[in-house]
């Protein structure tokens, strides 16, 4: 487990301002749904016979969904949580809300924990929405005046509009977790636990929730963020916690642990071997145009297996022909595949007006991308060569590569090259 | 959850709810090892839960009612219809059934009422619990609420059917005892012989159906051991069993109270409350213990 810890900070709670400490919390479950039912009664039976205590051993069948995992929360921080689907992300919350007992180690919270785990639990559909805001609010602990004193700013925030006297099961799904939010949100906690509920809601509702929590953190409230979205984690928390499998790989300030949730992410599971992946046979049946390898070379023209992000690269495609073909052009087409494999960039020789001509016999074609603007991640690469525009000459698909980064992980989506220059009060005589 | 509290942590808004503000420590060790903490967190939490325990019960009850054409009608109907059956079956020699101390249709329907009150209450925390379940894996509320406001809803069913008893009683000239005055009381103690056993089966019963459908099949039998269409027989082995039920002299006295005035069993009366409020605590106690491990085992 790597640890980045940037304050100093101690394992005891003695310092005021931490509202949440987690000492070496692990949790086991099982996933046999009859033994885990077994292991149900036996654990309900040893704590009521008062022998359970810290357990290290897994029964059979069972799994460490967490184990040894520690941080701490401070007043007024934002904590992010990243993990692939499985890593434990939400048991973790599900145990610092007090749901689920841990196995080993111990939790201690000073303060009002508000789980945002789910929205609108307690709500009966039959009931108006506005019955179901009394409904859930009480649940989430606030007695009648404090919700009668908030209750219009929640219908506010949640627009709902007219349909708050309607059943809810007459409203949309967005509605419903609009209500559900803006009902969680006006808790005033002192540590709330969002875990994945930001996406309800159209982009400006989403805004309106980001600013309500941005005020809620200038008054101190706490925040853990689970999320999928790497930007959202890295524009709202300073610190972040990696888990995988239930371990924590990585604690530290944002940057530095989503660079390792993000390599971990998308280039293990892309196993490039030395030069290996985009070699390729001749195939026998093009003879008239075949594309022969496919691969990178860095601004002093050497081979490299992977480019790097702002920095010059040349694309290089090797091709053999066995006569003179003039007018062709090549197209190509990048898509990113970690975020859904959509397209980002296409360029093609024709548009940017380069006629290529072959002659019998081998060529290699380089296309320098000066500052390449591609990001860390894994592309897909589709190759297309033709004549004259519509003669279909050879084409390659889904060539994969990876793009390497210096920097730590940064909140853009694609590389910009710049410099930064002070200059004195009169800046058009910079630009003659 | 063995927790630990510091009372002059963050200052709390909350009068009725502070349970979870303050500084709280999760540990696995058994929380039965700190007794005095234990009692005292569930002290908070019956407190914490009393208003919550109110709105969950109008929510509830407005949402049955509200779907409803015949609404509060539905409390009436089943101790009626099984009045009609039996005093049908009785009269014209279907079933040997001796006589009773007030006409037998009054005396069918009242006891049924006493005993669907009891069933009530004994599937109320199961129930409870099983439609709680969303709420339960995804919330931290004091989980007390949800019981309280079941037995809400059993009083609040019985209070109908009070209507349709004191119609009865009207009808078929009934004589009421002075002594009517404090048979909710023993009510009471019927309800908590209820919750007792409907606790202390919850937990493991949101794990394993065969409880609950356990339960179903007992409480169609059990009827029959009960003296609910039948006077306590004098003797025999049937007489013996009807005795030693524990449910009998909890019903007989609510009817005994209403309508002689003589309570026939007052030892087995106080014996079995006495059994039925212990063994409320020890479920509480038990009920408290085991949620937190219910909960992982049910789906989030």
């Amino acid at each position: 487990m790597t640890s980045v810890i940037e304050k100093e900070s101690t394992l005891t709670s003695q310092g005021d301002d931490v509202v949440l400490s987690v000492n070496g919390v692990s949790k086991k479950f099982c996933r046999d749904l009859k033994r885990s039912l077994l292991y149900g009664m036996q654990d309900i039976s040893a704590e009521v016979l008062g022998l359970r205590q810290n357990v290290d051993t897994l029964r059979a069948k069972e799994f460490w969904a967490l184990k040894d995992v520690s941080f701490q929360l401070r007043k007024g921080e934002a904590l992010g949580l990243v993990g692939k689907n499985g890593s434990g992300k939400s048991t973790l919350l599900r145990i610092i809300a007090g749901l689920i007992r841990p196995d080993a180690g111990s939790i201690e919270v000073n303060g009002r924990v508000a789980p945002l785990i789910a929205l609108g639990a307690g709500f009966n559909p039959i009931l108006t929405g506005r019955e179901n805001v009394y409904a859930n609010m009480s649940i989430l602990g606030l007695t009648k005046q404090e919700i009668d004193d908030r209750f219009d700013e929640v219908i506010d925030f949640a627009e709902i509009g007219e349909a708050i006297d309607s059943p809810v099961q007459s409203y949309s799904s967005g509605m419903a977790a609009r209500l559900g939010f803006a009902s969680a949100i006006y808790t005033a906690p002192d540590i709330l636990l969002i875990d994945e509920v930001l996406a309800v809601g159209d982009s400006r509702f989403r805004g309106k929730c980001f600013r309500k929590l941005h005020e809620l953190r200038r008054k101190n409230t706490s925040f853990i963020l689970v999320s999928h979205d790497s930007h959202t984690i890295l524009t709202v928390c300073d610190s972040a916690v990696y888990l995988n499998l239930g371990i924590s790989k990585a604690i530290g300030n944002t940057p530095e642990v989503m660079q390792k949730y993000e390599e971990d992410l998308f280039i293990n599971d892309f196993n490039a071997k030395n030069g290996q992946t985009y070699l390729e046979q001749p195939k026998s049946e093009d003879s008239e145009f075949s594309i022969t390898n496919i691969f990178f070379r860095n601004a002093k023209g050497k081979k490299i297996d992977s480019p790097t992000s702002g920095e010059d690269t040349y694309l290089c495609i090797s091709c053999k022909v066995d006569q003179d073909i003039d007018n062709v052009g090549c197209s190509l087409i990048f898509n990113e595949l970690a975020t859904g494999g959509e397209s980002i960039l296409s360029m093609n020789s024709y548009n940017d007006r380069k006629l290529l001509t072959f002659t019998r016999g081998e060529h290699e074609l380089q296309i320098k991308l000066s500052h390449l603007g591609l990001r860390l991640g894994v592309y897909s690469l589709n190759i297309y060569f033709k004549r004259d525009t519509l003669y279909h000459l050879n084409m390659f698909e889904a060539f994969q590569f990876q793009v390497l980064s210096k920097e730590v992980a940064s909140k853009s989506l694609f590389y910009q090259p710049r410099e930064w220059l002070l200059v004195p009060n009169n800046p058009s005589t910079r630009f003659q | 959850m063995s927790q630990k509290r510091q009372r002059n942590s963050v200052p709390n808004s909350r009068i009725l709810a502070p349970r979870l503000t303050g500084k709280v420590v999760y540990r696995p060790e058994s929380q039965i090892r700190r007794p005095r903490q234990l009692l005292w967190e569930m002290w908070r939490d019956l407190l914490a839960s009393r208003e919550l325990a109110w709105r969950l019960l109008v929510r509830d009850l407005s949402a049955q009612y509200r779907q409803s054409f015949l609404g509060v009608f539905w409390a009436f109907l089943p101790p009626i219809v099984t009045a009609l059956g039996f005093t049908l079956a009785r009269n014209n020699g279907v079933v040997n059934i001796g006589e009773t101390n007030i006409p037998y249709p009054a005396y069918v329907m009242f006891s049924m009422a006493l005993w669907q009150t009891f069933v009530e209450s004994l599937n109320g925390p199961i129930q409870a619990v099983n439609q709680a379940k969303p709420m339960l894996a995804k919330i931290n509320f004091p989980r007390e609420a949800i019981i309280l406001a079941k037995l809400g809803e059993v009083f609040f069913n019985f209070a109908i059917k009070t209507l349709l008893i004191v119609g009865m009683f009207i009808l078929f000239q009934v004589s009421v005892s002075w002594t009517v005055i404090i048979a909710p009381v023993a009510l009471i103690h019927l309800v908590a012989l209820g919750t007792f056993l409907g606790l202390f089966l919850a937990p493991m019963a949101t794990l394993y159906q065969d409880f609950s459908r356990a339960l179903l099949m007992i409480t169609g039998f059990w009827l029959f051991l009960t003296p609910v269409v039948f006077p306590i027989p004098k003797s025999g082995l049937f007489g013996s069993i009807v005795r030693l039920n524990p449910v009998t002299p909890l019903l007989v006295t609510v009817r005994d109270l209403t309508t002689t005035g003589i309570v026939s069993d007052p030892t087995g009366f106080w014996v079995v409350s006495a059994i039925a409020f212990v063994g409320l605590f020890v479920a509480w106690v038990l009920y408290r213990l085991s949620m937190p491990f219910v909960v992982e085992r049910i789906s989030s």
